[in-house]
Parts: structure tokens; sequence; C-alpha cells
């Protein structure tokens, strides 16, 4: 019978400890985001959110994690795998759960704590609230934060993890979409070879046609694909044929604007050798394709951006056979294997 | 000679202490008192009630129903008869207000808790969601992203909110029973909607700790169409969702709608 009390008492006082200590799983260790000597400064807001390390890893589970679909098989990972730059490899438009079809190339997710606007027409202008999108879109996750939030609660690990990414511990819409961001925000890719040319580092020595490349990029595509984020961050309509089947009008699906009929986001090119196929609809499935395009295939859709016009009249960016060759050798240096590999963005 | 100077003694005392007493009436003092008020958004057409499936008209002559009624109301504030400005706190200071949730008198009702004890004379309120609310991202906003999202005032093609949502059908000269929807709301930075509007109480409303005052607030959705500017559905404010001019005219008129029918102090 004592025995039995005796028991009874360690098991109280242990239930009562891990009670108490369950109140008490917020002890953050903050984590520092990145900011190489070449970048623009860090648009996102870290104040708001900063990243601690139980908050990160809440990011990356939830990342890799299907439950945040509606048949919980199709993770965000799905159409962002890390060795492909975060982009669905081989996959000119993306497709999600039951079937559906999207309508677009998946992006390549890196260095988005320097940029304040996402998807290719601009469509999330908070990057805590750009996870909304391909979470409820019929066509990729098809599910509701509700929902998802139901099923997180329901999870222990979930249930254990929230409280120790948040002070308030909640498993809400906004500690859901803070880890997203945490995540997101450390992605930063800024150490290819180029980098370290620029920032004259070990292992930044560009070969001859690397060099000339570069200095052909500049002449010819920097305008755009300015500052070492390789985007000016604007929206562009370059020329491309319509495709009737998607009839994709860009930026005019958000402000019914015509000015911006046809317009897409200038896209970042670091990691470009591997974010394959290339285009707001993935058209094209090498760099010689895109180079060719520029130089001979593009068309007047009616809203061409005028930097595109040539002094005769024509569209396009004139590119000699060297030209091409030595930007493409070029892009190959914003190839950033450390990122590619890094074990912190890995599922496993 | 004592007696009466005791008497005048106490005759003082008890004089001063009436007078203290008096004192304390006319100055009620209410720090560190709180209360609740609750504001009744009653939504009508013109001079009648609002009602599902009901066919109204407008300015115009176009005829209309509506299936979906729903507005978000934020930064709620309130004006005392001192001029000091009470804000109810900022992480539950959104409100979604939906005709579906209402009682059967038609009124739906936005309680607020905890507010400072005061004789109030104004009420100013928000129509959707400001910029400096959205710019915080995620931070703040507790689950109110999933309440939204539940209720259908979030996009789905692109993050943000709806401000209203009026969705039916209408029918005109030339379109019969065509699809009706009014989504007004901001585009991030680009398209601002936010607009704010103030309303004067016909009298004090006395928010105390054992009291709960009401606001009667009208709504009317009439003039979402027929306010500032008149609009017709068939020229091309049928479906309003993101364009720059017509989202305006749409939030202008829409600040304008509500009215302080009367208040309950009790």
């Amino acid at each position: 019978m004592k025995k039995l009390v005796f028991i009874i008492l360690v098991a109280l006082y242990v239930m009562s400890c891990s009670k108490s200590s369950y109140t008490n799983d917020y002890v953050p260790v903050y984590l520092n985001v990145e900011q190489p000597d070449n970048f623009p400064e860090i648009v996102y807001n870290l104040d708001a959110n900063p990243v601690t390390q139980a908050g990160f890893e809440l990011g990356k589970k939830l990342f890799y994690d299907g439950k945040l679909s509606a048949n919980d098989a199709i993770p965000c990972a799905f159409c962002h795998e890390q060795a492909f730059a975060f982009t669905h490899h081989e996959h000119t438009v993306s497709h999600g759960v039951n079937g559906g079809i999207g309508t677009r190339n998946a992006q390549p997710m890196q260095n988005l704590a320097y940029q304040s606007e996402f998807m290719w027409d601009g469509a999330a202008t908070h990057l805590d609230f750009q996870p909304i999108i391909p979470l409820t879109s019929e066509v990729e996750m098809g599910e509701t934060l509700g929902n998802v939030l139901n099923k997180l609660n329901a999870d222990t690990y979930y249930r254990k993890q929230f409280p120790k990414a948040f002070e308030d511990g909640e498993i809400n819409s906004e500690n859901l979409l803070k880890a997203l961001s945490q995540f997101m925000v450390m992605m930063v890719s800024s150490n290819s070879k180029y980098d370290k040319y620029v920032r004259n580092e070990d292992g930044g020595e560009l070969t001859e046609i690397e060099l000339n490349g570069l200095n052909n990029f500049k002449n010819k595509c920097a305008t755009c694909h300015a500052t070492d984020l390789f985007t000016d961050h604007s929206y562009r309509n370059n020329g491309l044929s319509i495709n009737p089947k998607l009839n994709d009008k860009g930026r005019y699906n958000i402000f019914e604007n015509p000015k911006d009929l046809y317009k897409f986001k200038v896209p970042s090119l670091r990691n470009v050798a591997l974010s394959l196929p290339y285009m707001h609809d993935g058209r094209f499935s090498s760099l010689e394709a895109v180079l060719n395009f520029y130089d001979s295939g593009m068309t007047d859709n009616g809203n061409v951006d005028e930097l595109f016009k040539r002094e005769d009249g024509t569209l396009g960016i004139t590119l000699s056979t060297y030209e091409k060759e030595s930007i493409i050798a070029f892009l190959y240096t914003l190839t950033d294997n450390e990122f590619l590999t890094d074990e912190r963005f890995s599922e496993f | 000679m004592k007696i009466l100077k005791y008497t005048l003694g106490l005759l003082l005392s008890i004089f001063i202490a009436s007078c203290s007493s008096d004192d304390h009436d006319t100055m009620e003092d209410l720090t560190g008192q709180t209360g609740s008020l609750i504001l009744k958004f009653d939504n009508g057409i013109g001079n009648q009630d609002f009602i599902f499936g009901t066919t109204y008209t407008n300015f115009k002559g176009e005829t209309y129903q509506l299936e979906t009624l729903k507005y978000l109301i934020s930064n709620v504030r309130l004006t005392d008869n001192q001029g000091n400005t009470y804000t109810y706190p900022e992480e539950e200071n959104i409100f979604i207000v939906s005709e579906a949730n209402g009682n059967a008198a038609g009124e739906i009702y936005i309680t607020l808790n905890n507010i400072d004890a005061a004789n109030y004379t104004h009420v100013t309120f928000g129509i959707g969601v400001d910029q400096e609310r959205y710019a915080s991202g995620a931070d703040g906003q507790g689950d109110f992203l999933t309440t939204a999202q539940d209720e259908g005032m979030m996009w789905s093609w692109a993050t943000g909110y709806r401000f209203m949502r009026l969705d039916g059908t209408y029918s005109s000269p030339t379109k019969t029973n065509a699809a009706l929807n009014i989504h007004m709301g901001s585009v991030g930075t680009s398209v601002d909607n936010y607009k704010e509007t103030t309303l004067a109480f016909p009298n004090e409303v006395l928010v105390r700790e054992a009291k709960e005052p009401s606001v009667h607030i009208k709504a009317d959705i009439a003039q979402v169409f027929d306010g500032l500017t008149s609009v017709s559905f068939d020229a091309g404010y049928a479906q309003v969702h993101t364009d720059e001019i017509t989202t305006g005219v749409i939030a202008t008129n829409m600040s304008g709608i509500f009215s302080v029918h009367h208040v309950h102090n009790d």
C-alpha cells in the first residue's frame, strides 16, 4: 500500500513537472538572417517576426508536410525541390491535388527576405501572406487555413513545437504563417562563383568566357535583371506569343488595367542553370532557347515593353552566337551549390 | 456656550461632508473603471429593412437581389465629452459584419469589452483593413486570417482582404439575372481603399462597469450604389474587384452609408 501511494505521488510529481515545463517551452534561440555585402538591404520586417531556431524548424517541417494540402499529399516542397533551386523540376506548369493543373511555372525560392512582392504577377505583397495563395488554390493544395490548423492541432509534434516557437504557443494562422516566413527568409543564396568574384573571395576566379559573358550581360540584360539579386522587381511584357490554352494575362489579373496585359515579374537569375524550364509558363527548356527567343523570337502581342524596340521597329535584343555562349557561361556562375545542398533546408 | 461650540462644530462638519459628497456626484471619478458597449449594425435599403432575396431597385432603375452581404469594420475608436479618444486594442479591433449572422431583427452585434468608462459622444471606425495593419503581415493578426478566409473575406488568387462582399444578381433593360459581385478591397500598397467614418451620437453614451449601453447603427446599402456617386451595374459596376477607379468609387460610397439611429443607456 505504501509503495502504491509512493508511486502515485511520484507520478503526480512528474506529471506536474511536465505540465509546468510545457508552459515554459518558449526559450528563443535567435538565428541571424544573412545580409551579404553585395545584396540590397533586407526588406522583410524581422522585428515583427524574429527568426528563432524552433520557429525555423517548425517552418521547415510545415514546408515539407503534406498536411497543408487537401489530400495530405502535396507539401510546398512538391513543387519546390531544393536540388533544382526549389522549382518543380522538368514541369512547364505544376500539378496539384486531384490532378489539378496550374497555369504557371513554379518559381525558385531564394533571397525572399530582400523582396517585397511575390508570384509571377506580384499577387502577394507580403511574404507572410504568400503561402495562402498555393495553399488555397484548387489546382495546387486546395486547402483552407482553418482545415490545416485543425490537422496541426491533432498532431503531437505541432502541439509541442508551436509553444517552443512562439511565446503565446497558439496554433493559429498568425503563427503558422510566421513559421513559414522564418524558414523562407533564411533561404539565402549568396555563395555562387559570381558572388565570390564580386566579393574578391577565394574560388571567385572567372574564366575569360565567363568574364566576357558578364560584360555582355551587363550591356544586354542588366537593365531588367539588375543588382546582385538580378531583378529590378518590375513587371514587364517581354513579347511572348500568347498561349491560347492558358491565355494568361499576367499582372492584368490583379488590377484589370489594360497597361498590365501580359506583364510578368522579371525573375531573379540565381541558380538559373538548374531552374529550368523558363518563362512564366515554362515554355523554354534551355537557356539557349531563351536567348534565341530574345534575339529573334519576340512577337508583338500589343503591349510589349518599349525596352525591346529596336531602332528599325522590330522587337528583340540582338545577340551574336558568341554573346549567347558567353552569357550562358556567365549564368552558370550563378549556381550556388552550397545553397542547393544546404542541409538546413533539406527534408532529410 | 460649550454646547453651541460643539453644535457649530457638528453642523460645520456635516456641511463639509455634504459638500464633498455633492462634489463627488457631479465629478464622478471613473478612473480604472471599464465597461462594455455594443455596436448594433442594422442593414437596410433606403427606408426598408434589408432582406435576402428581396428585389430592390437602384437609382438607375436596375433591380437587384443579394445573397451575400458582409463587410469588414476595424480600428474602432470612441471620443468622450472631454475630447479624449479611446482606441479598442489593435489585435481585436477588426470585425466582420455579416447579414447572415444577424438576429431576428436583422441586427449584427459587435461587442466591445473592457473599454474605459466615460461619456462618449462619437464613434469612428474604418471600413476594411488599413495599410499599417496589412504591412505587419501575419504579426498581431492572431487567428483573424482564418476567420476572414472562412467568411470568404480574403482574395484567393492574390493576398489581401475583401473589404465587402455583395453577391447576387441584377436585371436591367439589357440583362436578366446577371451576376452581381462587389468585392471591393485594397490591392497591396498600390490601391488603398481603406476609408474611415465618424458618427456623432444623438446623446452621450455612458459606459460604466454595471451597464451595457448600445449604439444602433443603420447601414443604408442602397447608398453603396447611390451614394456620393450613382453607379449603374450595366456601366461597369456589376463586377467590382480590384480596378482602381471602380473600387475607389464604391469605397467612397461605402464610407457614407452609416448613421447612428439611436443609443440605449441601460
